[in-house]
């Protein structure tokens, strides 16, 4: 169960990597960069600690895919992004296929 | 449009930026499995050097493939690649349900991103040739 806490911990810091990067504009921006590199790094370290437990393909997979998803949510809901039937439709299949890995005994 | 060429060129250049920022992310999680939360020093070094080749590669492609549709492709190679090379090399052979919602994820994420793309909002009617 720990491992899906750090793997959680990874896609939030996956996430702040997505947004330093977009403002890092082609990392000519310095402090976009740093904050770039720092969330990777911790991003990367609690993703390590999770794939002790996870199988690698497993693990990898739900930590870009929900990272991917919140990028969508919260471009809804803070950058007035819309959210289409499709975009819904995406988040609604990596959500299905995280819990049918996790009822599927991946760690 | 004496510039056609160029940018076809630079287009295919973009496209293999891309593929490597792929087969590089499946040398970074493959690294970052080994490193065993960072605890062996060669796969650490590896999951860091590929990590900052896999920014650099996609940041570079991205300036000229659309975003949603780099990002689809990226994440996609990423997640099946680093399933299949999982399973051979770290011998981390998954179960056919694990293997069925991997796939559902991936899938889905492939769409997300699909989704997310300028290019590919179905009210343009100016569908790009590339």
């Amino acid at each position: 169960m720990i491992s899906w806490v750090y793997l959680g911990i990874a896609v939030l810091f996956e996430i702040a990597v997505a947004f330093s990067a977009g403002n890092a504009q082609g990392f000519t921006r310095l402090w976009w960069t740093i904050a770039t590199l720092v969330s990777g790094a911790i991003a990367t370290f609690f993703l390590s600690l999770a794939l002790l437990e996870f199988d690698v393909g497993v693990g990898y997979s739900i930590w870009t895919s929900v990272a991917g998803v919140g990028i969508v949510v919260i471009g809804a809901v803070f950058f007035q992004e819309r959210l289409n039937p499709r975009k819904l439709s995406g988040i609604a299949m990596v959500i299905g296929g995280v819990i049918g890995l996790r009822l599927s005994g991946a760690a | 449009m004496s510039n056609t060429a160029s940018n076809q060129t630079s287009t295919s250049r973009a496209w293999v930026m891309l593929l490597l920022a792929g087969a590089f992310e499946i040398v970074y999680a493959l690294s970052v499995a080994g490193s065993q939360a960072f605890t062996v020093l060669s796969w650490s070094i590896s999951a860091i050097v590929f990590f900052l080749l896999t920014l650099y590669a996609l940041s570079v492609a991205l300036k000229t493939i659309d975003v949603g549709i780099g990002y689809a492709v990226w994440a996609g190679i990423g997640a099946v690649g680093s399933a299949v090379f999982g399973s051979v090399l770290l011998d981390q052979s998954l179960t056919l349900p694990q293997a069925f919602w991997l796939a559902v994820i991936i899938a889905g994420v492939i769409w997300l991103k699909l989704a997310s793309s300028e290019k590919l909002q179905p009210e343009k009617s100016e569908l790009v040739a590339s």
